[in-house]
C-alpha cells in the first residue's frame, strides 16, 4: 500500500492544495474581505498568494522526498512513477494556481 | 490427478446451476461479466434509436415528428443512457470478464457482490426504461439542473425516476469499483508485482478508484434535490438559503471526473490491443502508468469548466482554464506512447486496427475541440451550442465507442472461442467512421452557426436546414453501420469456425485458457516474472492445465484463489469463494423495493425494506468464515499459506477501506455544500442558529471516543483468548450513545422546510445517526460470531473489519458535533 501512495501523493495534495486556495478565493469573495498588508499589498492578494507560495512549497518538498532515499520506493518502478507524478503535482500546481498573481480576484 | 480429472474436478466445483437457474444463481466472473456487456450492450441500441429520433426531429425546421414535450424525453434519456446505462456498465463488464484472466485468478474478490452490483444495475435499468414506455421519463436534460427540475418547475414523477433510478445504478457502480480495486491490488497470480500489472488493470485500477471518489457527490445530489422535491427541504432554493449552483457543483464534481471515468478503460484497451495489432511490445509502460493516474486527479480538478457562465469571478475562471489546459499534457503523453507503440512495431490491418485508427483520428479531433472550450472566451461563445454536443461526442464516440468496438472484435474469440468468418465488419468499421463523422462534424458547423442544444425545432430562415439534414443523413449512416456490427457480431457467435487459443499471438495471460473460458480459468495458478507471460513461455497453458502451478489440487470442494502482497506480488493468504446463491439477486429486488417506495411514496414499505436488507445483509456476512482454525494451506511451490480468516487485513477489511473511501468523499461532499451555502448563497446567515448543547455534543464526542478504546480492547482481549464480551458491550453501548447524541441534531435542527441551514443540518444528523445504527449492528453481529465460535485467537479478521467503521464513525461524528453546535455556541 506504501508504494501505491508513493505514486498518488503528490497529485492528491495538488487536488487538495488546489481545491483550498479555490475555496480560500470562495471565501474571500462571499465575506469581502478587504484591507492592506504592510498598507501596500491588498489582504485578499496577500493571502492567495501566499496559499500559492504554500502549495508550491509542499509540492518541493514531496518531489524532493519521493527523490531521497529514505522516502523513496524500493522499487525501481514505483519509483519512477511516483517522481513523475510527483513533478506533474508541482508544475500542476505551479501552473494552475498562476492566476493568483495575475488576475483580479473578485471580478 | 491427471489433466482431465483436474478439469472435470474444477468445473463441477466452479460451474454455475444449469439452465435459467444458473442466470439468478450465478456469482462467476465470467458470466456477470457476459451478463454485464449483454444488458449494456442492449442499452446501447436503446441510446441509438433515441439518437435517431433526435436527428429525425432535426432533419427538417418546423418538424412535427415529435412535440417538445417528448423531445425533451428522448434527449434527456439518450444521454442518460449512453452515460449511465452503457458506458459505465460496459467498462464494469469488461473489467470483470477480464481482470481475473488478466491477473492469473480465479475470481474476483467478491463474486456475490458483483451479481449484486448487476442485479441492481438491471434493476435501475428497467425502473428508466419503464418510464419511457409509460411516457414519463425524465426531460430535464441529462444534468438535471435545478430549478427546472424542482417541483415548482418539474412537478410529475418525470425527475423522480432519474434521481431514483440513477442512484441505484450508482450503487451498482460503487459495488463494482470496490470489487475491482480490492481484486487488482490483491487478487493476482503470484510474482506479478506493480512493475508487471497488464497494462489493462493499471487503467482499471485508476478508473475504479475515479468511481469511488467521483459518483458520491452525485450520489448526494441526487438524494438533497430528492429531498428537496419530496419533503421541501429547500436546498436548492435562493430565497430559502439554498442555491441552485450547488447542483451544478455536486454534479459536476462527478460529472468531469466521468468523462475520464470513460475514456480511461478505454485506453487501456487500446494500450492492450495496440501492442498485439503491432506485433511489438506497449512504449513507456511506466509514463502511461503515470499518466494516467496524473489524468485521474487533474480530471477532479477541472468541473468548473462546466460553468464559465454562471459568474464565477475571473480569477475562479481562470484557476480552471489553466487547469483544463494541463489536461493535455498527459493525454499527449499516453497518444505519443501509442504512436511510438505503431513506429516501433508492424502494423497490421486487422479488424480491431481499424477501430484504434477510427479511435485516433476521432479523439484528437475533440481533444482539440476541448482545448478550444478550455479557454473561457471561446466557452462565452459556443457554450450550449450544438458545438459542444458534437465536441462530447467526439470525445465520447471517438474515446470509448471505437475502442469498445476494437474490444468486442479483440476479445469475441476468447468469449465465443470462435474466429470470425465474415467480412461484414471492415464495411460496418466504413459506414461508422464515416456515418460518424458527417453527424458530428455537420454539428460542430451548425454550432457555430448559432444553433443552441436541446431545441426540438428550428426555423428555415435560421439557416441551418441544409447542415442538419447533412447531419441526420450521417447519423443513419452511422445506425446502419452498428446494426452491421451487431450482424457480424451474430454470424460470429452462431457460425464462424472454431479459432485456436491465442489468434492474436498476444502476451497476456487471459489467452493462456481454453476458449471459451471455463468456470475455473486456470486449473493451477501461474508464477508471473514478466509482463508478458505467454510470450515468454508458449508452453504456459499446458503447465497450467497439467497442474504445475498453484492450488492444482482442489480441496474439500472449495472454491480456491489466493492473494499477494500489493506492491511485490508475494503470496500472501488463501482464500475459500462463496458458491452459487440467489442472494444477490434477493438482495438487489430488496434495495429496489426501498427506491421504488421512495418514488411511489410509499413509505410504509421503506422501513420494511429497510428491515429486508439488514436481515439479507447479516446472512451475507454470516455464511463467511469457520467455527474452527483452518490449517495452512498447502498451495504448491513449497509454500503454505494462512486462510482468510486468520489475517488481520482481509478481503472484507480491504473492501471496506475502499468503501469507505467513497463513503468520505460523500461526507467530504456534504460538508463542502455546507460551507458552499454559508459562503455563496444569498439568503444567509439563516433566521436561528441550532440551538447549542454542551451536554449533547460532550456525550457524543467521550462515546465516540469510547467506542474506539472499547473496540481495540475488545480485539486485543479475543487475540489473548480472553472474555471480549464486555468490550463489545461497551462498544455497542457507545454507538448508541452517539446516535443518541446525534439524535438531538436532528430533532432540534431549526425548521428544515423553512431554510437551507436546518436542512443541511438534518442531513448531517441523519448521516450520523446511520452510522451509529449501522456500526451498532455490526457490533451485534460481531458478538454473535463470537458467541458462535466464528472466532478465535487465531481467527480475528472480523475485529480490524468493525474496528475501521467504529473509527469512521467516532471521526465522522465528531466532526458533525462542530459543525453543529459550534455556530450556535460562537453566537
Amino acid at each position: 500500500m506504501k508504494d501505491i501512495i508513493r505514486i498518488l501523493i503528490a497529485p492528491l495534495v495538488w487536488l487538495a492544495s488546489f481545491s483550498a486556495v479555490y475555496g480560500l478565493h470562495g471565501l474571500i469573495c462571499g465575506h469581502g474581505v478587504d484591507g492592506a498588508v504592510f498598507g501596500v499589498i491588498a489582504v485578499p492578494r496577500f493571502l492567495l498568494v501566499g496559499a500559492y507560495i504554500l502549495a508550491i512549497l509542499i509540492q518541493v518538498g514531496l518531489v524532493w522526498a519521493l527523490h531521497s532515499a529514505r522516502f523513496g520506493s524500493p522499487s525501481p518502478f514505483v519509483r519512477f512513477v511516483s517522481r513523475a507524478t510527483g513533478w506533474l503535482g508541482l508544475v500542476s500546481a505551479v501552473w494552475a494556481l498562476l492566476p493568483t498573481v495575475t488576475t483580479t480576484y473578485c471580478l | 490427478m491427471n489433466t482431465l480429472q483436474r478439469h472435470r474436478k474444477l468445473s463441477d466445483i466452479w460451474a454455475s446451476e444449469p439452465g435459467p437457474r444458473g442466470l439468478i444463481s450465478t456469482v462467476n466472473h465470467t458470466d456477470l461479466g457476459r451478463m454485464f456487456l449483454a444488458v449494456s450492450f442492449f442499452f446501447f441500441l436503446v441510446g441509438g434509436v433515441l439518437a435517431m429520433l433526435i436527428r429525425a426531429q432535426l432533419a427538417t425546421p418546423q418538424s412535427a415528428f415529435a412535440g417538445p414535450e417528448i423531445y425533451n424525453q428522448i434527449f434527456t434519456m439518450h444521454g442518460t443512457i449512453m452515460m449511465f446505462l452503457f458506458a459505465i456498465p460496459t467498462f464494469e463488464g469488461l473489467a470483470m470478464y477480464l481482470l481475473p484472466k488478466m491477473l492469473g485468478a480465479r475470481d474476483l474478490a467478491f463474486p456475490r457482490l458483483s451479481a449484486y452490483g448487476f442485479w441492481c444495475y438491471v434493476f435501475g435499468g428497467t425502473m428508466m426504461l419503464a418510464s419511457m414506455v409509460l411516457g414519463i421519463a425524465p426531460d430535464g436534460g441529462w444534468f438535471m439542473y435545478p430549478p427546472l427540475t424542482g417541483a415548482i418547475y418539474s412537478p410529475g414523477i418525470n425527475t423522480d425516476f432519474w434521481l431514483i433510478g440513477i442512484t441505484i445504478v450508482e450503487i451498482s457502480a460503487i459495488a463494482a469499483a470496490v470489487e475491482i480495486t480490492v481484486s487488482i491490488l490483491k487478487y493476482r497470480a503470484p510474482g506479478m508485482s506493480l512493475d508487471k500489472l497488464p497494462i489493462f488493470a493499471w487503467y482499471a485500477l485508476v478508473t475504479a478508484l475515479m468511481i469511488l471518489t467521483g459518483f458520491p457527490p452525485l450520489i448526494l445530489g441526487s438524494i438533497l434535490l430528492e429531498l428537496e422535491r419530496a419533503f421541501g427541504l429547500p436546498f436548492f432554493q435562493t430565497e430559502f438559503g439554498g442555491d441552485s449552483l450547488l447542483w451544478q457543483h455536486l454534479f459536476w464534481l462527478f460529472g468531469h471526473p466521468e468523462v475520464y471515468i470513460i475514456f480511461l478503460p478505454a485506453a487501456g484497451v487500446i494500450s492492450t490491443i495496440l501492442p498485439v495489432m503491432c506485433r511489438t511490445t506497449l512504449l513507456g509502460y511506466g509514463w502511461i502508468v503515470a499518466s494516467a493516474t496524473g489524468l485521474a486527479f487533474l480530471s477532479f480538478g477541472i468541473w468548473v469548466h462546466h460553468m464559465f457562465t454562471t459568474g464565477i469571478p475571473h480569477m475562479g475562471l481562470a484557476f480552471f482554464s489553466a487547469a483544463s489546459t494541463l489536461v493535455a499534457v498527459p493525454t499527449g503523453v499516453q497518444l505519443f506512447a501509442w504512436i511510438g507503440t505503431m513506429w516501433k512495431g508492424r502494423p497490421s490491418l486487422r479488424m480491431p486496427m481499424l477501430h484504434l485508427l477510427g479511435f485516433f483520428f476521432t479523439f484528437v479531433i475533440g481533444g482539440l475541440t476541448g482545448v478550444m472550450v478550455a479557454v473561457v472566451p471561446f466557452d462565452w461563445q459556443a457554450h450550449d451550442t450544438a458545438f459542444v454536443t458534437a465536441h462530447l461526442h467526439y470525445v465520447l464516440f471517438g474515446g470509448f465507442v471505437f475502442p469498445i468496438m476494437a474490444a468486442l472484435y479483440y476479445w469475441m474469440p476468447h468469449v465465443s472461442g470462435r474466429k470470425r468468418f465474415f467480412r461484414l465488419g471492415e464495411l460496418a468499421f466504413g459506414l461508422v467512421f464515416i456515418g460518424f463523422h458527417v453527424t458530428f462534424l455537420a454539428m460542430h458547423w451548425v454550432g457555430l452557426l448559432g444553433q443552441r442544444r436541446r431545441i426540438s425545432t428550428y426555423l428555415p430562415e435560421d439557416g441551418w436546414t441544409t447542415v442538419n439534414l447533412i447531419s441526420s443523413i450521417g447519423s443513419f449512416v452511422l445506425a446502419i453501420g452498428i446494426a452491421m456490427v451487431i450482424v457480424d457480431l451474430v454470424l460470429h457467435a452462431f457460425t464462424a469456425r472454431r479459432s485456436r487459443r491465442d489468434p492474436w499471438n498476444a502476451g497476456t495471460l487471459e489467452w493462456a485458457m481454453m476458449t471459451p473460458p471455463p468456470a475455473y480459468n486456470f486449473a493451477s495458478l501461474p508464477h508471473v516474472t514478466s509482463r508478458q507471460p505467454l510470450a515468454d513461455d508458449s508452453e504456459l497453458p499446458i503447465r497450467l492445465a497439467r497442474g504445475e502451478g498453484y492450488l492444482s489440487e482442489p480441496e474439500q470442494g472449495w472454491r480456491e484463489s489466493l492473494t499477494v502482497e500489493i506492491a511485490t506480488g508475494k503470496p500472501d493468504f488463501h482464500i475459500i469463494y462463496p458458491t452459487n446463491t440467489r442472494l444477490p439477486i434477493v438482495m438487489a429486488a430488496v434495495t429496489g423495493v426501498f427506491f421504488v417506495s421512495l418514488l411511489l411514496k410509499f413509505y410504509w414499505t421503506i422501513p420494511l425494506a429497510v428491515v429486508g436488507v439488514t436481515i439479507l445483509a447479516w446472512r451475507w456476512a454470516w455464511s463467511l468464515g469457520h467455527r474452527t482454525d483452518l490449517p495452512l494451506r498447502a498451495v504448491g511451490g513449497g509454500l503454505d499459506l494462512p486462510n482468510a480468516t486468520q489475517v488481520a487485513r482481509s478481503p472484507s477489511w480491504w473492501g471496506s477501506v475502499f468503501l469507505l473511501t467513497a463513503n468520505a468523499t460523500f461526507f467530504g461532499s456534504l460538508l463542502f455544500g455546507f460551507a458552499f451555502l454559508w459562503t455563496v448563497a444569498p439568503a444567509w446567515p439563516p433566521p436561528a442558529w441550532f440551538g447549542a448543547s454542551l451536554l449533547e455534543w460532550a456525550v457524543g464526542i467521550l462515546a465516540a471516543g469510547l467506542a474506539v478504546v472499547s473496540i481495540r480492547r475488545a480485539a486485543r482481549a479475543n487475540a489473548r483468548g480472553d472474555d471480549v464480551r464486555i468490550w463489545l458491550g461497551l462498544t455497542f453501548l457507545s454507538a448508541l450513545l452517539v446516535a443518541g447524541a446525534t439524535l438531538g441534531i436532528v430533532v432540534r435542527a431549526p425548521t428544515p422546510a423553512g431554510h437551507a441551514y436546518g436542512a443541511t443540518l438534518l442531513v448531517l444528523g441523519g448521516y450520523a445517526l446511520f452510522h451509529a445504527a449501522l456500526v451498532a449492528l455490526m457490533v451485534a453481529f460481531l458478538a454473535a460470531r463470537v458467541f458462535r465460535g466464528f472466532t478465535s485467537p487465531r481467527r480475528h479478521a472480523d475485529f480490524p473489519v468493525v474496528t475501521l467503521w467504529v473509527d469512521y464513525l467516532a471521526a465522522t461524528a465528531m466532526l458533525i458535533f462542530a459543525v453543529a453546535h459550534a455556530p450556535g455556541l460562537l453566537a
